[in-house]
């Protein structure tokens, strides 16, 4: 991603150059946090349900290592080809060496974060394989050269107007035209010819039953199903958190998935993948890049329960103001800003501190991580490990020394009320960062212990 | 070492001692018992998606509702042997290509959900696992007393299939299936700007027969 170097205080500054299309970000984003809300509150038995996803993960991540053996032993008698990758070095490769093998050089690929992750779609082009994402909302992306702004709405950031430039430019559609109806119809045309002609296709997973060896798929589109029962070869890739113990748990994970992302009761398609057909080739990549390590960490392995419903984003009050881009991450929100430090605790250093601590995301966590606490946890972790910024210590320093001195505090308060009602352009000018996209109320005459004192009887 | 064992060691080194698997709540949660009538709160549900059902005698009807829904639909398959007469029925494609120009499909399923009006169908049932996905429009044909109330009971269900499935009450060795999926309502995306666009790769629409032979036809159409 294009973010030279830039944190996510300086990418959301860029976001919140354009107010109005901020307020339509977080109103898009607030509106599916609704939706959600009512599905949720249509299901009784709902904070019954997390509670039981939450438990069922529990005992996915104490028993890991068995659930991947078992795994691998079902979907191994079931025919499927089983890959181990410890890091998106190796995962990219195995790809690769598939598409080799068969001397084959354009793929189509539904939705995957970890690919994301594994930076695939770059490493690929490098080696001369033309890859087609055919979710519609990563092949605009994917058009525009942007990576996914949401885990689960991955083109949230741009308008219908945008879109209809870009289709315009890269499918031949009319210029001027951002009619969503016909815009999809475009994509559907363009992309229907690509999943008859390619002979690989790669999927995510939503989930993996080590019982049955067999993984299940969630889109709305159906354009996984397309891919993959078109293919030659359906190549699956899973991160090893991924597993469930058993199939009957799918019916707990499928009622709170798409109820969380989208506020639907389903999503439109659950293909449960077993068996190759006959003459088809089916591979599945177990990654690691970096879980193994991130499950040995008691504050912070909750949040490889994550199912990818992406409710923590669209709650989010940071998120929603500031775009899935400024996070520089593949998995954006408040998850992802737990999950990136543990692979790269220096160039994810800020993301921790993009959230305001207020928990709605915990709230409304499906499998109930503890995402405000680890976030919390994790700036603790930073600041001590030598990796917050300068600018950010010293400004803590000063607010130690000013809160543990009773005497310093209230001379501080009343100097500072005192500057902001005579002479407020010293404070609210083009040097103080924090006016630059804030408005500050008007400041009392006098502060709550100075009322006090007058009033009390 | 191999990336697998290494990774192995790594996780049975690091995973927190064991938790207990909790119990599932069942189909006894307090909306889910008898007293709703599961078909009308799984059309309503089906609607609400985007879907349609209708409730009929039987396959004569249905063969009446499609010509009417459907007049132009171009080339038809179908894998319910009453309604052989709409199109090609019986026949085999090794190629799934061959299925690129469907116009509508009509596959029986085998159950569907009164919670979010999604319908199960296995891989038997699809005469070829692109065909679902690929047809311009789909037909599914359940029993109207066919109908779950929520995902745990569904899973139930589909446990008791295949345990029938391999106990020989099904015509072919593979009892199991390679591929099965819930079937929630048309394909759609809402991808440009959350708007609602019906009919993104899949079938533009849906429509569910949910048969009740002890119905009359006396009042439909």
């Amino acid at each position: 991603m294009t973010t030279n170097g830039k944190d996510h205080a300086a990418l959301a500054d860029e976001f919140n150059k354009d107010e109005p299309r901020v307020n339509w970000h977080d109103e898009t984003l607030w509106w599916v946090r609704q939706k959600r809300d009512k599905a949720a509150h249509n299901v009784p038995e709902w904070e019954l349900l997390r509670d039981t996803a939450s438990r069922i993960k529990d005992n996915v991540l104490s028993h890991l290592s068995e659930y991947l053996i078992q795994f691998e032993a079902m979907a191994v008698s079931n025919g499927i080809t089983i890959h181990w990758a410890a890091d998106a070095e190796e995962h990219n490769n195995i790809i690769l060496s598939i598409l080799r093998r068969h001397r084959i050089d354009k793929m189509v690929k539904s939705k995957s974060m970890l690919t994301e992750e594994c930076h695939l779609n770059e490493f690929l082009e490098q080696q001369g394989v033309d890859v087609v994402d055919t979710d519609l909302g990563e092949r605009v992306v994917q058009l525009a050269g942007e990576p996914p702004s949401h885990i689960v709405l991955p083109c949230i950031h741009k308008k219908k107007e945008e879109i209809g430039e870009i289709f315009h430019e890269h499918l031949g559609t009319p210029a001027g035209n951002a009619d969503p109806q016909f815009l999809t119809h475009a994509a559907r045309l363009h992309l229907r010819e690509k999943f008859l002609t390619r002979r690989v296709a790669l999927t995510g997973v939503n989930f993996a039953v080590a019982e049955t060896g067999e993984f299940v798929v969630c889109t709305n589109e159906g354009n996984a199903d397309m891919g993959a029962h078109l293919a030659d070869v359906h190549i699956a890739c899973m991160g090893i958190e991924k597993l469930i113990p058993q199939r009957k748990h799918l019916g707990v994970f499928l009622r709170l998935l798409a109820r969380s992302a989208t506020g639907q009761p389903i999503t439109t398609y659950s293909s449960h993948f077993k068996k190759p057909r006959p003459g088809q080739e089916m591979h599945i990549v177990l990654v690691d890049n970096g879980r193994s390590v991130h499950l040995g960490r008691a504050d912070f392995r909750n949040s490889l329960k994550c199912i990818r419903c992406a409710a923590c984003f669209n709650t989010c009050p940071v998120y929603r103001r500031s775009g899935g881009h400024s996070y520089h991450t593949a998995v954006a929100g408040p998850i992802g800003s737990i999950l990136a430090p543990n692979l790269d605790r220096k160039k994810y250093s800020d993301l921790p501190f993009a959230s305001t601590l207020c928990g709605s995301c915990s709230n409304v966590c499906p499998v109930k991580i503890d995402i405000h606490e680890q976030l919390y946890k994790w700036r603790q972790v930073i600041v001590q490990e030598g990796h917050a910024p300068l600018a950010k210590k010293a400004a803590m320093k000063t607010m130690t020394w000013v809160l543990s001195n009773p005497s310093v505090y209230h001379t501080a308060g009343k100097t500072g009320r005192w500057f902001m009602l005579n002479v407020p352009f010293t404070v609210n000018n083009g040097f103080n960062p924090w006016y630059r996209q804030r408005d500050m109320p008007v400041s009392p005459a006098e502060s709550f212990g100075e009322w006090y004192k007058k009033n009390k009887k | 070492m191999s990336s697998r064992d290494k990774i192995l060691a790594a996780v049975k080194n690091n995973q927190p001692g064991p938790r207990a698997l909790p119990s599932l709540p069942g189909e006894d949660t307090a909306a889910h018992t008898g007293t709703v009538d599961l078909s009308s709160a799984f059309v309503s549900v089906l609607e609400a998606i985007g879907g349609s059902a209708y409730t009929v005698s039987g396959f004569d009807r249905i063969a009446t509702i499609l010509h009417e829904l459907h007049p132009r639909a171009g080339r038809v398959i179908t894998g319910c042997p009453e309604l052989a007469a709409l199109g090609e029925y019986g026949e085999k494609y090794a190629d799934p290509h061959t299925l690129e120009d469907v116009g509508l499909a009509i596959l029986s399923a085998h159950f569907g959900v009164a919670e979010n009006g999604a319908c199960w169908i296995t891989e038997d049932r699809m005469i070829g696992r692109a065909l679902p996905f690929i047809a311009q429009h789909l037909a599914l044909v359940i029993r109207r007393q066919n109908i779950v109330p929520n995902m745990h009971v569904a899973y139930e269900r589909i446990a008791e299939l295949e345990a029938g499935a391999a106990g020989g009450n099904v015509a072919g060795g593979d009892s199991t299936g390679g591929f099965a999926t819930f079937i929630a309502g048309p394909s759609k995306t809402a991808d440009i700007e959350q708007s609602l666009v019906l009919g993104a790769h899949g079938p533009r629409s849906l429509i569910v027969f949910l048969i009740d032979e002890e119905l009359s036809d006396a009042g439909f159409y």
